[in-house]
């Protein structure tokens, strides 16, 4: 079904809106959240949330594209539940990711608040918008969706060596770029 | 640092990003980043576009022309075409009787991207000040699914943040008078010679895009683009030896291909092909990927005034008919043809007889 005639089922309050977004983002929106949840029923539960989140959202809300929309909520609610649940559970891929992610940002700089993690943000969408197309769809398929490193190698059709060696030279290359933009505190 | 906070910022990675990168988590594992490319956004809001043509009608034909023009020297200037005796350089014709739209400055290819430069109008100067939070900018050449990002194009060794980026676009690639934007449009070789075998033609219709908040996208073009010639030489060092005293290791650099704006590092050593290929032992690999980065960063290529360049860290590095190529990409342009030493340290590669 077309995200439009999703849209309008939402607009309707037709639950069989849910039915269709599920059916058509469904796995999308369930690996996006297992990318960062470990446990099986957390990941059921943020994909339920996610459900819900949409349904309160659409309308007001027409969003488009509809897919990065989903995922965008899903992610969310993914990394908070990560973050409450982090003293009990850990899920070795988003801790490897989150380690990445700390390794990126030059000694000195300090995200501590919503303002500084803002400035961080514009920062790195400056920095993606340097990259070539598949360096780039390598770094937020990382950093965002949290993809493994095995998952990205078969996505690109490359070795998972390559992967590895790739992202480490673009984390190199985001923390020269944060270091020349003055981004220490 | 908190890592939720962490977290959060590269969250707030932009939509266009993420949509990029969306199609393959829908199960299309095999598919390569070229094939992610779709349009999505290409509905054209006719009141917004009527209402900036309306802006755009007080303008003069020469402002508009002479914007065109001034774009092109100070891009010239800027790439440091001329004083590098650059080839892989188009300069476009400018038309003197178009007042919007799309038009074509100039591009260079750099070996693996096409960087073709354009200016767009009419741009009203909220949408301009807006980027990149609101507004966002695309390519694609009509008739086919393939596109990419551009973005206002900014002098080469600029550094800003924040809000410097809105003074920066307002004043580097945007003329208020003329509502024109400059943009630097990012095209893979690749796609073009796929988008030529899929048209039939060697002359591809491009488009540019603008789009502001979440759905208001104006299209520009098409103007017609073909392939900027490819200028590179290529530095044969025989079997130079690295020897590394601190990895313990040797690295054989086999030559340099040099573009003006791009390097391609030759390198083979012991087991280098296992570690390029599935399930390679990483940690095995990790000296030998610093060694790598050594011969990028630290060789240096030294002209005839006796100034130094560095290649900086590669990017991508294939292994490809027996050697291990180190792909390494800069902004302002080298003069290739006056090279007169590369060393790495202590070893020659290669000099000037």
């Amino acid at each position: 079904m077309e995200d439009s005639k999703i849209i309008s089922l939402f607009f309707e309050r037709s639950e069989q809106a849910i039915e269709e977004l599920d059916s058509k983002y469904g796995p999308a929106v369930r690996k996006t959240a297992a990318n960062i949840l470990k446990d099986r029923l957390d990941v059921e539960e943020c994909v339920n949330d996610t459900y819900l989140n949409t349904w309160n959202s659409i309308p007001p809300h027409v969003p488009d594209p509809l897919a990065a929309y989903v995922c965008r909520i899903a992610r969310n609610l993914a990394v908070n539940r990560y973050h409450a649940n982090h003293a009990e559970k850990r899920n070795g891929n988003y801790d490897l990711v989150l380690d990445e992610m700390e390794e990126c940002i030059p000694s000195g700089v300090n995200v501590e608040t919503e303002y500084e993690a803002q400035e961080l943000s514009a920062a790195i969408n400056r920095f993606l918008s340097t990259l070539d197309k598949k360096d780039r769809f390598l770094f937020v398929r990382r950093y965002w969706y949290a993809d493994s490193v095995s998952d990205l190698a078969e996505a690109s059709g490359g070795s998972a060596n390559r992967i590895y060696v790739r992202l480490f030279r673009l984390r190199e290359k985001l923390r020269n770029t944060l270091v020349k933009e003055g981004f220490l505190a | 640092m908190k890592r939720e906070l962490l977290s959060k910022a590269f969250g707030n990675i932009d939509e266009r990003y993420i949509v990029e990168a969306y199609r393959t988590v829908t199960g299309d594992a095999s598919s390569s980043p070229e094939r992610i490319v779709h349009m999505n956004n290409k509905r054209i809001i006719t009141f917004a576009l009527a209402a900036a043509l309306l802006l755009a009608l007080g303008i003069t034909a020469y402002a508009v022309w002479s914007i065109h023009t001034v774009r092109q020297q100070e891009l010239k200037t800027d790439l440091k075409i001329e004083e590098n005796n650059v080839n892989s350089y188009t300069e476009y014709d400018i038309p003197d009787d178009q007042e919007g739209g799309l038009v074509l400055l100039s591009s260079v290819n750099d070996g693996d991207i096409q960087r073709v430069y354009v200016n767009i109008s009419p741009v009203a100067e909220e949408a301009a000040a807006a980027f990149p939070k609101e507004t966002s900018f695309s390519w694609s050449i009509d008739g086919t699914e393939i596109g990419g990002f551009a973005a206002p194009e900014l002098p080469a060794d600029l550094s800003v943040s924040g809000d410097e980026i809105r003074e920066a676009v307002l004043r580097y690639a945007y003329d208020k008078e003329t509502q024109t934007m400059t943009l630097e449009c990012y095209i893979d070789l690749n796609f073009m010679e796929q988008a030529k075998a899929s048209l039939g033609t060697d002359s591809l219709p491009l488009l540019v895009h603008m789009t502001v908040g979440q759905n208001e996208t104006s299209t520009f073009g098409p103007v017609s683009l073909v392939r900027t010639e490819e200028q590179s030489r290529y530095f044969d060092f025989g079997h130079a030896v690295y020897h590394d005293a601190e990895l313990e290791k040797d690295i054989e650099i086999a030559g340099l291909e040099l573009t003006p704006f791009s390097a391609a590092w030759k390198v083979s050593y012991e087991g280098a092909e296992s570690f390029h290929k599935p399930d390679a032992d990483w940690n095995a690999y990790q000296p030998w990927s610093m060694l790598e980065d050594k011969v990028c960063i630290d060789s240096k290529i030294i002209f005839s005034d006796g100034s130094e360049f560095s290649t900086g860290g590669a990017l991508t590095c294939p292994y490809e008919n027996g050697t291990v190529n180190l792909h390494c990409g800069w902004g302002s342009a080298i003069n290739i043809g006056d090279v007169q030493k590369i060393v790495l340290g202590d070893l020659v590669l290669w000099e000037a007889k």
